[in-house]
């Protein structure tokens, strides 16, 4: 799955450390979602959507 | 130590962990100890036997309350992947032994050394999880 989290994180100005703080996970754990190594929960999608006050398909993008 | 600090189920798990590392060398050395000066016979042996093995079902306990303790999704899921391929190569790994006891006459291990070997796996596909998952910040 692709996302844009990359970008919309870059456009806030914050680091995978300050993100990853505010979703209260790992470091790694928002790496490995920003280069589609990983997946996020049905739950982290929607915690990653309110933070950025978006829906969740203006974030991830299905491959297909 | 960072990751310790952060993370209170990995914290709890450490200190689990620890404690029942620590009554295993203890149990351990004890039991060695009272079968050495005694040489005690019947039943009690076999409670003295089994006596080590508990905290070591106590590592599997403190394991498993880690993963439904553990709230970082990513590193729950990382934890299991190197868990299934600790099964995995446990379990390929006996059973080839098996045979080979069977068949062509290897030497027999006894199943004590199994605990050990499922953790080695665990251990190198921790490593190669987190050298696939490996990324900088830019």
């Amino acid at each position: 799955m692709n996302n844009r989290l990359r970008m919309l994180r870059a456009e806030r100005g914050w680091s995978q450390a300050e993100l990853a703080d505010r979703l209260e996970v790992s470091r790694q754990s928002v790496n490995a979602i920003e280069t589609g190594k990983y997946d996020p929960s049905l739950p982290l999608a929607f915690r990653l959507a309110r933070l950025f006050a978006m829906r969740i398909e203006e974030i991830f993008t299905d491959e297909a | 130590m960072s990751y310790l600090s952060a993370n209170p189920a990995a914290r709890r798990y450490f200190l689990r962990f620890s404690s029942t590392m620590g009554a295993y060398v203890v149990v351990l050395i004890a039991v060695i100890t009272y079968l050495d000066r005694s040489h005690p016979t019947g039943w009690i042996v076999f409670v003295l036997a089994i006596l080590p093995a508990l905290p070591i079902i106590g590592i599997i306990v403190a394991v498993g309350l880690f993963l439904a303790e553990q709230k970082d999704e990513f590193q729950r899921r990382m934890l299991e992947w190197a868990l299934l391929w600790g099964m995995g190569g446990t379990l390929a790994t006996t059973s080839v032994w098996g045979f080979l006891e069977m068949f062509s006459h290897a030497p027999h291990i006894t199943p004590f050394y199994v605990f050990p070997l499922f953790w080695i796996f665990v251990g190198i596909a921790s490593v190669v999880l987190r050298l696939y998952y490996r990324g900088g910040d830019e």
